[in-house]
């Protein structure tokens, strides 16, 4: 029950940090998707149920900070699916060698390109933007950036895994 | 049975959640604005709007020079323009005096600090730190000294949630300040807005300031919206394409205004929302 309700809160606090610290770290419109870090941050560390659940429940948070626009339920739709293609890189036994080495990075890269790619065909439907705009000018520089930003949690598991050792 | 039943589910728990979350996820695409949905949302946007709120003191120091550097410039050009402004305004009084014409309706506002920004993937909303308890309300338009920022999506009692103009539900009715063209402006992505609906034969510039027009029914006539960048003539097309940089910087947004405007009641129920350009 501890387990949890542990990441519910780690959920909370990383959507109130996203989007209270944007001002801080957008580029050129952009910003790294830091809740996608987290999701797979769970996925890999408490599987793959606690993956897909951390990325409803982020992606729906999202969802309902962005106002009523017509499309709550497509961040939850898109994070829980990363999260749960996040989930098969889960390996209970190997769990801090991923976690703190490049693997985390090529994972949060690989599900941050399908979150976008998921998003944005929804997204795009019918609004008569080219769903190649879309992915270029946004989805293609958020991931190379979440990627980017996910070396710093990969750096604090390395640290923490050589201080242990 | 059951206990079979229960084996296999837990066998492929992990298919089970996800399919769950999944189809939870396209009935909320589904039902979207539903009166349910919105209890929920207003919940949500007063829990996440304290915790917002609360870390939202961190100061953005890595700006603050450039910021002043910004505003001691546009003290001095705001200085000046409140000098010739003061003339113009008098000069207009008379001459209103002379033909017996109502000047233009004033509107009650109030200010707001923007204590989170949702800016992700082309669906960039702003929450509020006034809600329904100072007495804003759904679609009243978000303002800066500056111009239109967007418009208030949903409500609490103490927080709101915006739209600004960077986003790709927003449309907004506009006009050509110097030529009095009409045209909707749109987001179609990127750092720019879009004027669309224009043809190319009608006169719009690079510099023409654009505002809002008096056909909106959201927004109040006269707000600026941006400056024209560029004109291009569309390929096959009757119309052009006009590209304008908002007068609003979003990425520097901190506070903003809620304009407490109403849009007349009988003539939204007129203009059905979906074909009438807002």
């Amino acid at each position: 029950m501890r387990t949890p309700l542990i990441n519910a809160l780690v959920c909370l606090a990383v959507v109130v940090a996203h989007t209270t610290l944007t001002k801080f770290i957008i580029i050129g419109g952009i910003v790294p998707d830091i809740p996608l870090i987290a999701v797979v941050y769970l996925a890999l560390r408490r599987g793959q149920v606690a993956g897909t659940a951390a990325g409803f429940g982020m992606g729906l948070a999202l969802d309902l900070l962005s106002g009523a626009d017509g499309m709550l339920g497509l961040s939850a739709l898109a994070k829980t699916t990363a999260g749960f293609i996040a989930g098969y890189f889960y390996n209970e036994n190997k769990m801090n060698q991923t976690l703190g080495g490049y693997q985390f990075v090529i994972v949060v890269a690989f599900a941050s390109a399908v979150h976008n790619l998921l998003y944005f065909l929804v997204y795009l439907q019918g609004s008569g933007l080219s769903w190649t705009m879309g992915l270029l000018r946004y989805g293609l520089p958020t991931t190379v950036y979440t990627a980017a930003v996910s070396v710093l949690p990969m750096f604090v598991s390395a640290r923490k895994d050589f201080a242990q050792a | 049975m059951l206990k079979r039943a229960y084996d296999i589910v837990s066998h492929l728990k992990e298919y089970v959640v996800f399919a769950f979350l999944l189809v939870v996820s396209v009935l909320l695409l589904t039902l979207n604005d539903s009166r349910q949905i919105r209890t929920i949302r207003s919940l949500t946007v007063i829990s996440l709007g304290f915790l917002q709120d609360t870390f939202g003191f961190i100061p953005d120091y890595l700006n603050l020079q450039s910021e002043n550097r910004i505003l001691r410039e546009m003290n001095i050009t705001l200085a000046d323009e409140v000098s010739r402004l003061r003339e113009a305004r008098l000069e207009n009084i008379r001459l209103r005096q002379l033909l017996g014409w109502e000047g233009r309706e004033k509107y009650d506002y109030v200010s707001a600090r923007i204590v989170g920004k949702t800016l992700l993937l082309m669906r960039n909303a702003i929450t509020l730190d006034v809600g329904s308890n100072a007495g804003v309300d759904t679609d009243m338009p978000i303002v800066t000294d500056r111009g239109l920022v967007g418009r208030v999506r949903a409500t609490s009692s103490a927080y709101s949630i915006g739209q600004i103009l960077l986003n790709r539900e927003i449309r907004v009715s506009a006009k050509v300040q110097r030529t009095r063209v009409d045209g909707i402006v749109r987001w179609e992505g990127g750092d720019n807005l879009s004027l669309t609906n224009v043809a190319r034969t009608l006169d719009v510039k690079q510099g023409d300031v654009i505002i809002t027009s008096e056909y909106s029914s959201l927004f109040p006539p006269g707000i600026r919206i941006g400056t024209v960048v560029r004109t291009t003539p569309l390929a096959g097309s009757l119309f052009q394409r006009i590209d304008i940089a908002p007068s609003v910087d979003f990425a520097r947004l901190e506070e903003v205004f809620v304009l407490l405007y109403r849009p007349d009641t009988a003539r939204v129920s007129l203009e059905p929302r979906g074909t009438i350009e807002r």
